[in-house]
């Protein structure tokens, strides 16, 4: 069924030498590869989204220099060592990768790894970037659950120029719910014109034995402001705890012995020994016998 | 049974046959210090490595984690499977009232009780953790085969002493009452002891019968069982060329030839050291022959099927394990067992010449070597190949060869089971004197009285 | 000062539950104490920091180790298409569980279903068989399985018989053959049952899903040391997994169902708790050389 695989210690080697010593040389016909799509925003802002997915979990996030500590590290988007690549040589980075470096040839379709070319583009000092990122602005967010109807219900403000806060629309708000790990997104809900927002929990999810849920409503990037934690709101559904460890299996403990298992080897044993100590008492009877006819 | 004799004539071969019984008493010169020395030595030899063992590890060994149990286990199988002879040669063939096994029963019963005694013991040496041993009875789970092993190995342990013991009281009053001077003072005391007052009666002769019934029609499941749960230890598993169902009446099939062969080398020993040509008949070595030619065929048959049903398929997993006997790795050692172990002796000892004593003898040595090395095979290469592939270990990890310390603890065992079946044979006779006059035709009056 | 320093790095790092995760070793001076980490280190601590309630005797710690996490059940999920053979979760996982260098709790196996198929990288760690053939084996109940799914080991229990290994088809166990591994160092250590640590000459160790950790609240050592994105881990009552490198939270049942997952030779019947994600659309190439296992 299955084979062998060696030389697996050459295969470490020959990763490690890859990452740590060389240049990474991209062939010459592929360095001048030109960008098929169109350096706009709406591109941009794909190549973006499919950062988030494929790139940030090593690179990190664009500008803050905050990528896995591996070796070699992965650089940031706004880093010289990335801006250097001419396009073709990011594309073909991406497409093949090298040692720690994913393939995403296979994953992420061609005109896709263009567009995060782009992405990667918009932060390049010669370019006029397309996505500018606001700098993120204060806001407050307010939350609570109405247990009756399985909503969640969001205000959101956001601070003006002149330091007060005024409504906040059209901003998109993500429901998460805790789980042992993490938060668990359920879903995303734009708040309207009066800053409001209204979040129906989806029938199906689940809470813990009582069906309590930990809802975590927080607002996009581009906001700071801490999640509202809703905790053990009655919206889920009882977490259904099955019994693992039932009576009679065979792989549990003597507790949960099988019945038929534990009698049969009880009378076994039981049976062969007290048939050794009817003979034992045979030896007995015969010393006695012995002693009686002296 | 003979015709009876005259009381004179009874008494002339009773002292006869207890002064050529007790030749093995008696016996002592260079060469039982010598055995002694030699079984002793090898022995603390081997304890020494025990030692070794228990200080630095399990890892003296050649086992590690895929190969995990080694030559230990194997020889632990070999020892149950030596011992079962005791369940077949002193119960069953006495129950189907066959004769000429009566005096080869003890002889049984000695190999059964040293091969049985030394499973126990070799199973505590293959332990991580012997200090523990204790958690068996502690914490033993019910589900578990080792549990089950340990209970009916103490089991049958218990019942083949038993079964030594109480056909043993009579011919103890009797060498208590009719010993000559040259046995030992210290062993006639333990006579006395023994013979827990023997009289002789008709009443004790009843209850002597009646006991030995039962252990005989006992020893039948709990022998049955001792080499079947054993071979669970195997087949509840789920590893290739273990996960079989035939395992349990193979592994039976097997230990008869074992043990038939054991008992064979035992009773040359004994006819040509104490001079028993008249007890050990050739008779008794043409009967044994074809007794071991009989079990031979049948394990030959389960051989069959073992091998044959699984390489007709070729599963996988099964496939890489039989490559692995018939061409690979074990192929010698397979091959040379089951020609030598089984093929050719059979063909032999079709013939009326190769059941005479010595040729009986010497081919029976080659069974008893070749039932080693099959336990060997069964064992390690189905370990050797587990499902998975085995990476990124040592290359020692991979195949398994056994270690001095293990070859020394495994001589131990030998060693300490030859020298139970020479202090068994030193202490008592190795033949059942009263059954034996008796089936000459002197009455039991004659048997018991006391000497004059 | 030195002990200061890593006791302030500890703090910052793994908060409260860093202590609680602990278990006593013996007093050195009048109020410093010593400390093993999750991690498998040796720390000093000053006596006032720890609170009682944290470290439990260890038959306390046998007691609550048998039980397992209430109401959960745990589950791993292996994405083979995002291994490439780093081994961070190997190196974790033999200095969480103190293991000799060939001794692997998890292994990363190069592999070949058949002749002319692809060869991929698979993480092996224990199965958690929800059917173990290890623990209907065992004659003292050392090893077992408890309530969240877990099979654990008892060290202090084991016997040393191998059964367990014979009886698993996955090769899952390693067995201390040898001192293990800084066995001086660890000497006088209380036992902790959810890691196997410190490990004792001539009993058997295994993967445990870090359950050590997952007591804390945190994920395996696998799981998080994987740079790649390999493992989620999480309960399926709750039908929820988080991915170790990303963080992301999932769907148990969606990712599962939507990437075709297997467990791994469900033939045998061993309802194993660890589901593989084919090895399709790679994110790295296969590295090593492949060479016929057996013959």
């Amino acid at each position: 069924m299955i084979k062998k695989i060696n030389l697996i210690f050459v295969a470490i080697l020959f990763i490690a030498q890859q990452g740590m010593g060389q240049e990474w040389l991209v062939p010459e016909d592929q360095k001048t590869l030109k960008n098929p799509t169109e350096y706009n925003l709406s591109n941009v802002k794909k190549g973006k989204d499919l950062y988030l997915t494929n790139c940030k979990s090593c690179h990190g996030d664009a500008g803050k220099n905050n990528g896995l500590p591996l070796v070699p590290p992965p650089p940031d988007v706004t880093s010289d060592i990335m801006q250097a690549n001419t396009e073709g040589e990011l594309f073909y980075k991406i497409t093949n990768g090298r040692g720690g470096m994913p393939q995403f040839g296979s994953t992420i379709s061609e005109d896709d790894r263009w567009r995060l070319v782009n992405y990667i583009r918009n932060y390049n000092p010669a370019n006029e970037p397309v996505l500018v990122e606001a700098p993120p602005q204060k806001a407050k967010l307010l939350a609570s659950v109405n247990e009756t109807e399985k909503k969640v219900e969001v205000f959101a403000e956001v601070e003006g120029n002149d330091g007060k806060f005024l409504v906040l629309a059209n901003a998109s708000v993500s429901i998460s719910a805790k789980k042992a790990f993490g938060n668990l997104p359920i879903g995303e809900v734009l708040t309207n014109a009066e800053g409001r927002a209204e979040y129906a929990i989806p029938k199906d999810l689940i809470g813990d034995e009582q069906g309590l849920v930990n809802v975590v409503v927080s607002l996009g990037e581009g906001f700071v402001t801490d999640p509202v934690i809703l905790d053990a709101a009655k919206v889920g559904q009882p977490k259904q705890v099955p019994k693992l460890i039932k009576k009679e299996v065979l792989w549990s403990t003597n507790e949960n012995v099988q019945t038929w298992l534990l009698l049969s080897y009880l009378g076994a044993v039981g049976g062969a020994w007290l048939a050794i100590a009817y003979v034992v008492f045979q030896i007995f009877k015969i010393w006695r016998v012995g002693k009686q006819q002296e | 049974m003979e015709k009876s004799k005259s009381p004179e004539e009874s008494r002339k071969l009773l002292d006869k046959i207890t002064f050529d019984l007790t030749r093995s008493i008696v016996k002592r010169d260079e060469l039982t210090n010598f055995w002694y020395f030699f079984l002793i030595m090898f022995a603390a030899v081997g304890l020494w490595g025990w030692f070794i063992q228990i200080r630095d590890g399990l890892g003296v060994t050649g086992m590690r984690d895929y190969v995990s149990w080694g030559m230990y286990i194997a020889n632990f199988v070999f020892f149950v499977a030596v011992s079962l002879i005791g369940f077949l040669l002193s119960s069953a063939l006495h129950l189907l009232k066959i004769n000429w096994a009566k005096p080869i029963s003890r002889v049984a019963e000695q190999v059964a009780i040293a091969a049985v005694a030394l499973a126990g013991i070799i199973i505590v040496m293959d332990m991580g953790r012997p200090d523990r041993l204790l958690n068996v009875f502690i914490h033993g789970r019910f589900a578990s085969p080792i549990l089950w092993d340990v209970t009916v190995v103490t089991t049958y342990l218990t019942i083949s002493i038993l079964l030594f013991y109480i056909p043993l009281i009579p011919d103890l009053a009797l060498l208590r009452d009719k010993g000559t001077d040259d046995i030992p003072k210290w062993k006639m005391k333990v006579y006395t002891l023994l013979a827990l007052g023997w009289k002789g009666s008709a009443e004790q002769y009843k209850l002597v019968y009646h006991a030995m019934r039962i252990l005989m029609l006992l020893i039948l499941p709990v022998g049955l069982s001792i080499h079947t749960v054993t071979s669970w230890l195997f087949a509840a598993t789920l590893r290739s060329g273990w996960d079989t169902t035939i395992l349990g009446p193979y592994f039976v099939a097997g230990a008869f030839v074992a043990g038939a062969a054991a008992v064979v080398i035992v009773m040359y020993a004994y006819r040509q050291r104490y001079n028993l040509k008249d007890y050990f008949e050739d008779l008794h070595f043409d009967y044994m022959g074809k007794l071991l030619v009989f079990v031979c065929l049948v394990y030959l048959y389960f051989n069959i099927n073992e091998f044959l049903v699984p390489a007709y398929k070729m599963k996988t997993a099964e496939g890489i394990h039989l490559r692995n006997l018939f061409t690979g790795n074990f192929s010698v050692m397979f091959w040379l067992a089951q020609t030598f172990g089984l093929i050719l002796p059979i063909l032999l000892m079709l013939c009326k010449y190769f059941r005479k004593p010595l040729p009986l003898t010497i081919i029976s040595v080659f069974v008893l070597i070749a039932s080693w090395v099959k336990r060997y095979i069964i064992v390690i290469p189905t370990l050797e190949h587990p499902f998975l592939p085995v990476q990124n270990v040592p290359d020692h990890f991979k195949h398994y060869s056994p270690t001095s310390i293990e070859v020394m603890i495994t001589l131990f065992s030998f060693m300490a089971a030859l020298l139970i079946i020479t202090v068994l044979a030193k202490m008592f006779p190795v033949i059942t004197i009263w059954e034996y006059a008796e089936d000459k035709g002197i009455e039991k009056e004659i048997i018991s009285e006391p000497k004059n | 000062m030195k002990t200061l320093g890593s006791i302030g790095a500890a703090g910052v790092v793994g908060g409260s539950s860093f202590l609680s995760s602990c278990s006593k070793v013996q007093t050195t001076s009048g109020d410093k104490i010593r400390l093993l980490t999750s991690s498998g280190e040796l720390v000093e601590v000053d006596k006032e920091q720890l609170k009682p309630a944290d470290m439990p005797s260890l038959t306390e710690n046998q007691k609550r180790g048998r039980k397992g996490l209430p109401g959960r059940s745990w589950v791993m999920v292996i994405d083979l298409s995002k291994c490439r053979n780093a081994r961070e979760c190997m190196k974790g996982c033999q200095n969480h569980h103190q293991l000799r260098p060939e001794q692997h709790h998890i292994n990363v196996l190069q592999m070949q279903d058949a002749e002319h198929t692809a060869p991929y990288y698979m993480p092996k760690p224990c199965q958690h068989c929800d059917n173990p053939p290890c623990t209907k084996v065992c004659p003292v109940n050392a090893t077992f399985k408890r309530e969240d799914g877990i099979v654990l080991i008892d060290n202090e229990r084991c016997i040393g018989c191998r059964f367990c290994i014979a009886a698993c088809p996955y090769s899952a166990r390693v067995f201390n053959w040898f001192e293990p591994r800084d066995a001086e160092k660890y000497e006088g250590v209380t036992y902790n049952i959810e890691a196997n640590v410190p490990q004792k000459k001539g009993t058997i160790s295994k993967c445990l899903f870090s359950a050590d950790r997952l007591r804390d609240g945190k994920l395996p050592t696998c799981v998080s040391s994987c740079p790649n994105g390999v493992y989620w881990f999480g309960d399926r009552n709750e039908n929820a997994v988080t991915n170790g490198t990303t963080k992301e939270t999932t769907s148990f049942s969606k990712l599962i169902k939507e990437n075709a997952a297997y467990t791994l030779m469900e033939e045998l019947g061993t309802k194993p708790r660890v589901y593989y994600l084919p090895p399709k659309d790679r994110a790295f190439p296969f590295q090593g050389e492949i060479e016929d296992h057996h013959s």
